[in-house]
């Protein structure tokens, strides 16, 4: 599983995590519970849908 | 997107303010309220009521689409969730299609929530009620349509459970196909060998 | 059970699987799959004759590995249906040169080693999971030494034991020596209530189970020495208060504490167990003779499949979800499915029973009826507008779009009764092409205008769906849990639902924070529409960077249904949010989005993107 960098849009944690590309999955804040967490695209312009 | 809507030009909207007994009023100024959906386009008719749900309650409101012609309903209480079906069937009985109707909850999501907060509370209320008014402009009567039944049912698994519905399901009448996955039915059941409270075989 | 082979409005399948199911309420098409039994069932006579001849030794599963059985076998004696099975993994080999003993046993030559599985085909208008549990293994709780120590037992293992039909023939014996103990000890809630192994709920059955135990040993060994060790005794049915009394009459201990470790005496075999008795508070050893762990249940780890084909979901603790927990216990949230027995949470038989009862009731209500209407909330497509990208066919969790034809210039077609209402399409439509029946666009559209027509700044727009987070709210009114008042609410069957148009248009009037929220992933009430939501709020976060708008001002939430206190939190972090937004960025915000350029700008570089990443997106979703 690829990793990825993670940012919580409502505290504004970040961390790495991996993720399963293609398959959305539940996201939640290691630090506020907040589901409003966004992967962060990669360096690369890369596009994730 | 705003300029294709289209909506019908012979509104009658018909607003019915619930108190709930003191469980909204206590917190939100009904009557504030109420005098506010008045001044709301297209809206025609609003009765502030105690308990909107019960037999009076649902009489002004088939009384008031009568009288005021009513093309379309609000009721401001509390969670559709509870209530959607009961006032859904209020506006058929008075003829109207149960579709023109809407909900808007201003006890769960507003005065049980917010309840040292009265001002704040009853200007949410009145936000509320006019977001329920925009909605209800769109509606249209609708036709639910029917879907025939086939007459057999499927029971998975011949535990003492699916043993139990199969045997009823079968006695009233009806077709039933009991699938087991085991090589015999009995379940969990089976391997028991005396079971409470009577304490018999359970086979 | 007899009746059940007997009853003519019965059909059997037993040795059975569903292989398939589609449909919908009134309209179940199912294929079962008859395993192959290898022995004609309709003609075996079970006369035992294949069993004798039959070399093959095994442990017997019903008596819990205590004894054994052949490769060719009937799994009890009153099995039903009464007719043997064989086994072909273990069988020596189909053909005469290898064994093909039983075949030459059998009178009636009903062995045949070529059968094949069988696929049968049905039609039914309802259906009833009664697919059961399972109990719980206690390998992983070491301390017990459950496997090491032989003389430590599970409850179903003693049931076996105690039993006439049992391996012992009804004699009591513990493992070791084969003689009857004189002391035996019974442990509550192995696997049950406990959060860090094993499974946090009560299993409802298991305290019942060992009083019930320990007046059988009363009855028939009155001089073993029985000890229950447990949490609390949970005695709440009809008579059961009075086995719980008559047990502790009949001079069994009952002792508040459960044991922290078991050790075996290696020569005498006998067990020693480390108890804090948490009434005295005192730390206590018992040696007992016999150990029985009083498992819990758990779910089926089988049920996937099923619960794929009925798009059903279950509860935290793993057993289905009902439709409503006080007022529809035995329905599915999916129509014309219902639940009956432990498959729903654990329970004894004569709750089973109970539920069955009332499942077989509501069923033949829809069958009786002959026919159920469908609320009209369902897709509709506007052929002028469609464009045959197939885009709704594809996200549709119900399949109830069909594919459109590009060339044929022929638009998808949604099938009425399959389509559940989600309005997952209807928001994924690039066309706008597609109109939910009761929740079209300008409904919302019309919302939105209307609670930005005052003070939009203060506002929290909140998309919650119908099942989980608009009653999570209601739970947090219910609970009266206080929260600030600035949420304006918008309620939408799904998450799904939630279209790019109606957020942009919430910030184009100055909202300041937009929430979408719905039903956890596992709580998703139209299988997997969330995945949608996520994607599209994901999409929506790189759209708003693009414009220059920062992403954190839609935030996205799952809230279940129980969850006030969750809805209540969120809003108070919303309103923390709310203050950090100013008044020029909320202006930037309104004229960027007004400004069709700039957002066509963002669409524009988006689609571009998207265009040459289609092929492998396609092959994707496939
Ligand atoms: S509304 Fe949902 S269930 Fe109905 S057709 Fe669209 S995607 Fe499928
Ligand atoms: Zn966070």
């Amino acid at each position: 599983m690829p990793e990825a960098k993670f940012k919580c849009l409502r505290c504004g944690h970040e961390y790495t995590g991996s993720y399963t590309p293609g398959t959305p999955q539940e996201l939640t804040c290691p630090k506020c519970r907040s589901n409003s967490v966004r992967r962060l695209p990669e360096k690369k312009p890369a596009q994730k849908d | 997107m705003t300029d294709e809507m289209k909506k019908p030009d012979d509104l009658r909207i018909g607003v019915f303010v619930c108190d709930c007994g003191l469980n909204i009023a206590g917190t939100v100024d009904c009557r504030a309220v109420a005098e506010y959906a008045e001044t709301l386009d297209d809206v025609v008719a609003v009765v502030r009521n105690k308990y909107t749900c019960a037999d009076p309650g649902q009489n002004e409101i088939k009384r008031a689409i009568e009288e005021h012609n009513l093309n379309r309903v609000v009721v401001a209480s509390c969670t559709p969730k509870i209530h959607e079906p009961t006032f859904r069937n209020c506006v058929a009985e008075a003829g109207l299609n149960p579709y023109l109707f809407e909900m808007v909850n201003i006890r769960e999501h507003c005065s049980w929530v917010h309840q040292r907060e009265k001002e704040k509370a009853t200007e949410k209320a009145k936000d509320l009620i006019r977001s329920g008014v925009a909605r209800a402009r769109f509606l249209e009567p609708q036709i639910e349509e029917e879907v025939p039944v086939t007459k057999a049912a499927l029971v998975i698994g011949g535990g003492i459970a699916g043993i139990q519905a199969a045997l009823d399901l079968a006695d009233a009448g009806h077709k039933v196909y009991l699938v087991e996955k085991e090589p015999s039915i009995g379940g969990i059941m089976a391997a028991i060998d005396k079971t409470y409270p009577t304490m018999d075989c359970s086979i | 059970m007899m009746d059940v082979g007997r009853h003519p409005n019965i059909t059997l399948y037993s040795y059975s699987e569903v292989d398939a199911l589609t449909g919908f309420v009134g309209n179940f098409h199912i294929t079962i799959r008859r395993k192959a039994r290898y022995v004609v069932e309709s003609e075996c006579t079970a006369c035992n004759d294949c069993v004798e001849v039959c070399p093959v030794v095994v442990p017997d599963e019903y008596q819990q590995g205590f004894s054994s059985r052949k490769a060719i076998y009937i799994p009890f004696p009153q099995a039903v249906p009464s007719a043997y099975v064989l086994n072909m993994e273990e069988c020596l080999g189909n053909n005469p040169i290898a064994c093909g003993k039983c075949a030459e046993a059998c009178e009636k030559k009903c062995i045949d080693y070529d059968m094949q599985d069988e696929l049968i085909n049905i039609e039914v208008g309802v259906v009833i999971v009664a697919t059961g549990m399972e109990v719980y293994d206690p390998t992983e709780l070491d301390e017990f030494g459950y496997t090491r120590h032989e003389n430590v037992v599970t409850s179903m293992e003693f049931e076996r034991l105690i039993c006439a039909g049992g391996p012992t023939e009804g004699h009591f014996l513990r493992p070791t020596d084969r003689e009857t103990p004189k002391t035996i000890g019974f442990i509550q809630c192995v696997g049950s209530r406990s959060e860090n192994r094993g499974n946090p709920y009560c299993s409802n059955i298991c305290c019942m189970n060992t009083v019930k135990d320990t007046l059988l040993l009363r009855d028939h060994y009155p001089d073993i020495e029985a000890k229950v060790f447990y949490i609390d005794i949970r005695a709440f049915g009809k008579g059961f208060e009075d086995l719980y009394k008559r047990s502790r009459e009949g001079g069994v201990k009952y002792i508040r504490g459960i044991p922290g470790e078991i050790e075996e005496n290696p020569e005498t075999k006998n067990l020693l167990l480390t108890v804090e008795n948490t009434t005295t508070g005192q730390l206590e050893k018992h040696e007992l003779q016999m150990v029985v762990l009083s498992l819990g249940l758990v779910p089926r780890h089988d049920g996937d499949l099923l619960k794929r084909f009925l798009t059903l979901s279950n509860t935290v603790d793993g057993f289905l979800m009902e439709c409503h927990p006080k007022l529809k216990p035995v329905d599915a949230p999916t129509r014309g499915v219902f639940f009956a027995g432990c498959v729903e949470a654990p329970k004894d038989i004569k709750d089973s029973v109970t539920q069955a009862g009332a499942a077989a009731a509501r069923a033949s209500i829809l069958l009786n009826a002959g026919k159920v209407k469908v609320e009209a909330i369902t897709s509709r497509i506007i052929e002028e507008k469609c464009n045959y990208c197939g885009i709704c066919a594809r996200v549709c969790p119900y399949h109830a779009i069909m594919e459109p034809d590009r060339k044929a210039k022929k638009a998808p077609v949604v099938i009425q009764a399959a389509c559940a209402g989600c309005g997952t399409c209807a928001a994924e439509c690039p066309q706008d092409a597609i109109e939910m029946r009761h929740y079209r666009d300008e409904q919302y559209l019309a919302q939105i205008e209307a609670l930005m027509a005052e003070r939009p700044h203060e506002h929290i727009v909140t998309f919650a769906c119908n099942w989980c987070s608009y009653p999570g709210g209601d739970d947090a009114g219910t609970a009266r849990l206080q929260y600030p008042t600035s949420c304006r609410l918008i309620r939408t069957m799904c998450s799904g639902r939630v279209d790019e148009d109606f957020v942009m248009h919430a910030f184009r009037l100055g909202a300041p924070i937009v929430l979408v929220s719905g039903c956890h992933f596992s709580d998703c009430h139209y299988i997997d529409a969330v995945q949608w939501t996520q994607k599209r709020v994901e999409r929506m976060w790189n759209k708003l960077e693009r414009l220059g708008i920062r992403p954190e001002r839609l935030q996205l939430d799952w809230i279940s249904a129980a969850d006030g206190q969750k809805f209540a939190r969120v809003m108070r972090e919303l309103e923390e949010m709310l203050k950090t937004v100013t008044m020029e960025e909320i202006k930037h915000t309104m004229e960027v989005l007004s400004n069709g350029k700039a957002e066509k700008k963002a669409t524009a570089a988006k689609k571009a993107k998207v265009k040459k990443k289609t092929p492998t997106k396609k092959a994707k979703v496939e």
